[in-house]
């Protein structure tokens, strides 16, 4: 062991063992960083979203509940808690507001806190557990305004008055509601009967909320969910994600695909080095062997040396990754929180596996080879490799580029696509950088340059092309990813995008709004917003039970947003029939929902809207973006054909600076409701940016992985390198010469991987930005330019620092050694 | 000790080139005693390496037979030969072929490791150093000697074990005359000091009149 140990340590002074351990510990870094964050994310993000719902199950109705479920929640160790919320009237003084009551029990929230100040410009601060006394109310601070009162007011609410004692900033299942109309005031449920308010034609909403272990949590959902009543459903983690929480899953997306590239990258780079290490163990394993060393010995000595880099490089990784993770998350800590959860453990299993599996797919047929070495050879001069099948070394590297990325996605099928894809462009780069070098073999030819047809013929030179276009290519990719994509994606959130939208605007104050607007140049566009509910399809009867689909059956539960105008919404893209043409009848509907409840062009629909009929034919479908802050609808009908329904409007609109408008239109419009939606679009702008330096992070290891892969070539070619210029030298060369051979030849060589990698980049990118991320095609041809620049420089300055050495000895000791 | 140290028996040695078999040896027979210093010389291409790695068991003939140690190499595979060379057998190369990453003294210490020897290698090592004149340079990396100091190196190597046999491959062949005569004079002596048997391939007929015998190879037959 001793021995083994030693021998390793010799190795050390190889320049060939140390890049590999520095390849593998890229890899393993940048794996353990990305799952230890990610795994952190995940688990910050099921907490949120059980903080979203202020349970771990959320029992809702639009009647009181059943007594028996806590009962039975109690008796099997469930926490629970009540909450009843209704839309009422609020007084102080002369003064009138909606609010959205909200009467909770104590316990209340189960999960996440309630956030409160003792002022409206107050610094908000954790409720910790602490609920609104008898006799007294929260509010938010929009109720404090409307009201024009300050903390310590008499508010009425019913029957009862009430004292307003703090600001409400935070509850935390507000966000699983994000068009409230009204102000939320939370109240002590004990003091909600006195107010006489709640009444069986009430609309309020009971919900029963539930916490404990997940497991108890799943039993117990499994038991409740065959007794529920019809009016009875069941809200759990699986409803749909906030757009904060979608970003979230995007930059996880983004970060998994840079640690994959810097792992493929690194992957090429141990290919590299293994293959010089073995070129350079070769004698030494034949004299030895000519010694008497068995080949169990040399496989036993070169396994533990390569086993011992990896533990090595597993170690450091894990480390760095934990270190470069922490920098991660707070990066993103204004957006995962502060107090994100731990991480598990199972990265630092990945990381060592990464480690193992690069070593042992892309270094262990190299090490085989040795130890099949003859030692006849030593006394035959030139050293050749020994013999090995390449579909041994082939099947090799696939499996263990295969398991590699099976490791990174979990996805067997995705693991596939990613594989083929990456042989198909791995393919695509030495047909395309052999295509391109034999171009300029022609190109040279005919201006006379000697060394350049020599350059389009060597299979070392079409390697180094491909190995130095892959490595930019993910660059590029990633930066362009990075860059370009984000802000595309940045760009449909312009910064006059909608900060308020104004809902319950009642059809006799659209004139005078629009002038009230007009007068302060602002724009508006009006949109009539029916509430209806599905009833019939083709004339049949449409029921929630008929979908398994939980979302098709909360939209059939719930009453759908329609709308009936003339022009088609920006935002949205038309993807099957016409929009309608003048005069002409029909209904648009939203691609996901036709999808969902499975219908569409042609399909007749009929709703319920506040008990009268309305049916007519799908003749559009949509693809709405809802993160647009536009005004978006499920259903659009012909304008006209909704005019007589019961009927609201609604707009948004870019106030920017002139958002004290707002109170002066509240003034003047009572009942219409302004709801701020700037602080959401300045959080979600914010997160994109922040998501972006995170990837940038990452990025970083991506260039690392690349200036590996780019000096293991080089140093692969060394040799061959040495012997060249000795022979050119000793045929007369000068350095002058020399220097500028090789600065002409690697600044082409890197040119030409820079378009190419540019080329490829833009494809892939704009495939990524398609299927991926829904962005449109977009041809930006600076990937190709920049890349052509950075490849020259890059690669020009590499091998000229790489060989520079060789140009200052003299040719006779290039020889001898 | 076995008195003779090599034998071979009607030694043949064909490859297939262009889809016919090309004789590089044939029936070669010889014995070589125990202390006994044998030269092998002939043209390039004559199979003088091909016979000294048969001799040595670093591979197999295609028919006729080598005993080694008086052990019949046939029927034995490329571990069990090397068993039988562990230890008992040095080497010494026309391109030294030490290994660059290890210092002189690492190098000589390397047979030492393979077997099972006991003992303190370190110091076996600087004693076969201080013999060929290096304990000055026993930290030095191959790249940092000359050339004749590298075989001194290798000789070193070779004999630390006190080996039985010393394979010798055109020890001279890559040095100058001054630097050639000197490492000549180390190679005799260290063989007289320790009874080595020398079997040695040469171009050099001078080298080559210092052993006690002497083969000559013409195109793969002994002449």
């Amino acid at each position: 062991m001793n021995l083994l140990f030693k021998h390793w340590q010799q190795r050390w002074r190889m320049p060939e063992l140390r890049l590999l351990l520095l390849a593998l510990i890229v890899s393993v870094t940048v794996v353990t960083a990305v799952g230890f964050f990610t795994s952190r994310v995940e688990n910050a993000m099921q907490a949120q979203a059980r903080q979203l719902l202020g349970g771990d199950l959320v029992l809702t109705s639009a009647r009181p509940l059943d007594a028996a479920y806590v009962q039975r929640a109690k008796t099997v160790g469930l926490e629970t808690a009540e909450t009843v919320s209704f839309p009422s009237m609020a007084s102080a003084g002369d003064k009138l507001q909606l609010a959205q009551l909200k009467a909770v029990s104590s316990g209340y929230p189960l999960r996440g806190d309630l956030k409160t100040a003792p002022a409206p410009d107050a610094p908000e601060v954790a409720s910790n557990g602490q609920l609104p006394a008898k006799g007294e109310i929260w509010a938010e601070a929009r109720l404090f305004a409307e009201l024009a009162v300050q903390p310590g007011a008499s508010v009425t609410l019913g029957r009862s008055t009430f004292t307003l004692t703090r600001v409400l900033t935070q509850e935390p299942d507000r966000s699983s509601n994000l068009f409230q109309l009204a102000p939320v005031v939370l109240m002590n449920l004990d003091d909600l009967k006195a107010t006489e308010l709640l009444s069986p034609a009430s609309r309020a909403r009971f919900n029963q909320l539930f916490a404990g272990k997940a497991a108890v949590i799943k039993t117990f959902q499994q038991a409740l969910e065959p007794q529920l009543k019809p009016t009875e459903r069941i809200r759990t983690l699986e409803d749909d994600l906030s757009s904060v929480q979608q970003t979230l899953q995007r930059s996880g997306r983004f970060l998994g695909l840079a640690a994959l590239l810097s792992v493929v990258l690194a992957g090429a780079a141990v290919v590299l080095t293994s293959a010089s290490l073995m070129r350079r163990e070769l004698p030494a394993v034949a004299v030895l062997k000519a010694m008497g060393m068995s080949r169990r010995q040399v496989l036993f000595d070169h396994a533990f040396s390569l086993l011992l880099t990896a533990l090595l490089a597993a170690v450091i990784g894990v480390l760095l990754g934990l270190v470069l993770q922490f920098a991660l998350a707070e990066w993103l800590s204004r957006f995962v929180g502060k107090d994100l959860p731990a991480p598990s453990l199972m990265p630092i299993v990945t990381g060592v596996l990464t480690a193992v599996v690069l070593l042992l797919g892309f270094a262990l047929p190299q090490l085989l080879r040795l130890v099949n070495t003859s030692p006849m050879q030593i006394l035959q001069g030139a050293l050749q490799r020994p013999q090995q099948s390449l579909w041994w070394v082939v099947g090799c590297l696939l499996l263990a580029v295969f398991g590699l990325l099976w490791l990174q996605s979990r996805d067997l099928p995705l693991a596939g696509m990613l594989l083929l894809g990456l042989l198909a462009g791995t393919g695509l780069f030495w047909l395309l950088a052999s295509g391109a070098l034999r171009l300029v073999q022609a190109f040279g030819k005919r201006i006379g340059a000697g060394w350049i047809p020599a350059l389009g013929r060597s299979r070392r030179a079409v390697l180094l092309v491909v190995v130095f276009a892959t490595g930019l290519f993910a660059l590029l990719l990633l930066t362009t990813v990075r860059t370009d994509l984000l802000d595309r994606w940045a760009e449909t959130l312009p910064a006059d995008a909608p900060d308020h939208f104004l809902i319950n605007i009642q059809p006799a104050e659209a004139e005078p709004l629009t002038r009230f607007f007009d007068a302060h140049a602002v724009k508006l566009n009006l949109y009539p917003m029916i509430r209806g509910r599905l009833v019939e399809v083709n004339d049949k009867p449409v029921k929630p039970d008929d979908y398994e689909n939980q979302r098709a059956q909360n939209l059939l539960e719930r009453e759908f947003n329609l709308s009936s105008f003339a022009e088609f919404p920006a935002s949205n893209a038309l993807l099957e029939g016409k929009w309608f043409a003048k005069g002409e009848k029909g209904l648009s509907i939203e691609q996901g929902i036709g999808e969902m409840l499975r219908f569409g062009i042609g399909d007749k629909l009929t709703f319920d809207i506040a008990g009268q009929r309305f049916s007519d034919t799908v003749t559009s479908v949509r693809e709405v973006r809802w993160d647009s802050m536009q005004p978006n609808f499920f259903v659009i009908a012909a304008p006209g054909s909704v005019t007589d329904m019961p009927q609201t409007l609604i707009t948004s609109i870019h106030l920017g600076d002139k958002k004290p408008l707002i109170t002066e239109m509240i003034h003047q419009f009572p009942s219409v409701t302004a709801i701020d939606v700037g602080v959401i679009l300045t959080q979600v702008r914010s997160l994109v940016t922040q998501a972006g330096l995170a990837v940038q992070g990452i990025f970083v290891f991506t260039l690392i992985a690349g200036v590996v892969v780019l000096i293991a070539a080089l140093q692969s070619q060394k040799a061959e390198r040495r012997r060249e210029i000795a022979i050119l030298k000793s045929l007369g060369a000068g350095r002058a010469l020399l220097r500028q051979r090789i600065w002409g030849e690697f600044l082409l060589l890197g040119a030409l991987a820079g378009v190419l990698a540019g080329l490829l980049a833009l494809t892939a990118g704009n495939l990524l930005a398609y299927y991926l991320f829904d962005l449109d095609i977009n041809l930006n041809l600076w990937p190709l330019l920049v890349s052509s620049v950075i490849g020259s420089v890059l690669v020009g300055i590499a091998g000229y620092w790489n060989l520079r050495g060789l140009l200052t000895v003299l040719p006779l000791s290039l020889l001898k050694s | 000790m076995n008195k003779i140290a090599i034998q071979t028996n009607d030694l043949v040695k064909t490859i297939p080139q262009a889809g016919r078999e090309l004789h590089i040896l044939r029936g070669i027979s010889l014995t070589i005693d125990s202390g006994e210093s044998v030269a092998i010389t002939g043209l390039s291409g004559s199979g003088k390496s091909t016979l000294l790695g048969l001799l040595a068991g670093l591979d197999l003939p295609s028919s006729g037979s080598v005993k080694l140690f008086g052990q019949p190499l046939d029927g034995l595979d490329e571990d069990q030969r090397a068993a039988l060379r562990l230890g008992r057998v040095g080497f010494v190369f026309q391109s030294f072929h030490l290994l660059e990453n290890l210092t002189a003294l690492e190098n000589v210490m390397l047979p030492l490791e393979l077997g099972t020897q006991t003992g303190d290698r370190t110091a076996l090592a600087t004693q076969a150093l201080q013999q060929v004149g290096l304990a000055e340079r026993m930290g030095h990396f191959p790249n940092q000697l000359s050339g004749g100091e590298q075989q001194r190196v290798a000789l070193a190597r070779a004999f630390v074990t006190r080996p039985q046999i010393l394979f010798a491959d055109e020890p001279t062949g890559n040095l100058d005359r001054t630097t050639g005569h000197e490492i000549t004079e180390l190679l005799f002596a260290l063989q007289e000091q320790f009874h080595t048997t020398l079997v040695l391939v040469t171009h050099d007929e001078t080298l080559a009149a210092r052993c006690q015998t002497h083969y000559r190879l013409v195109e793969g037959a002994l002449a």
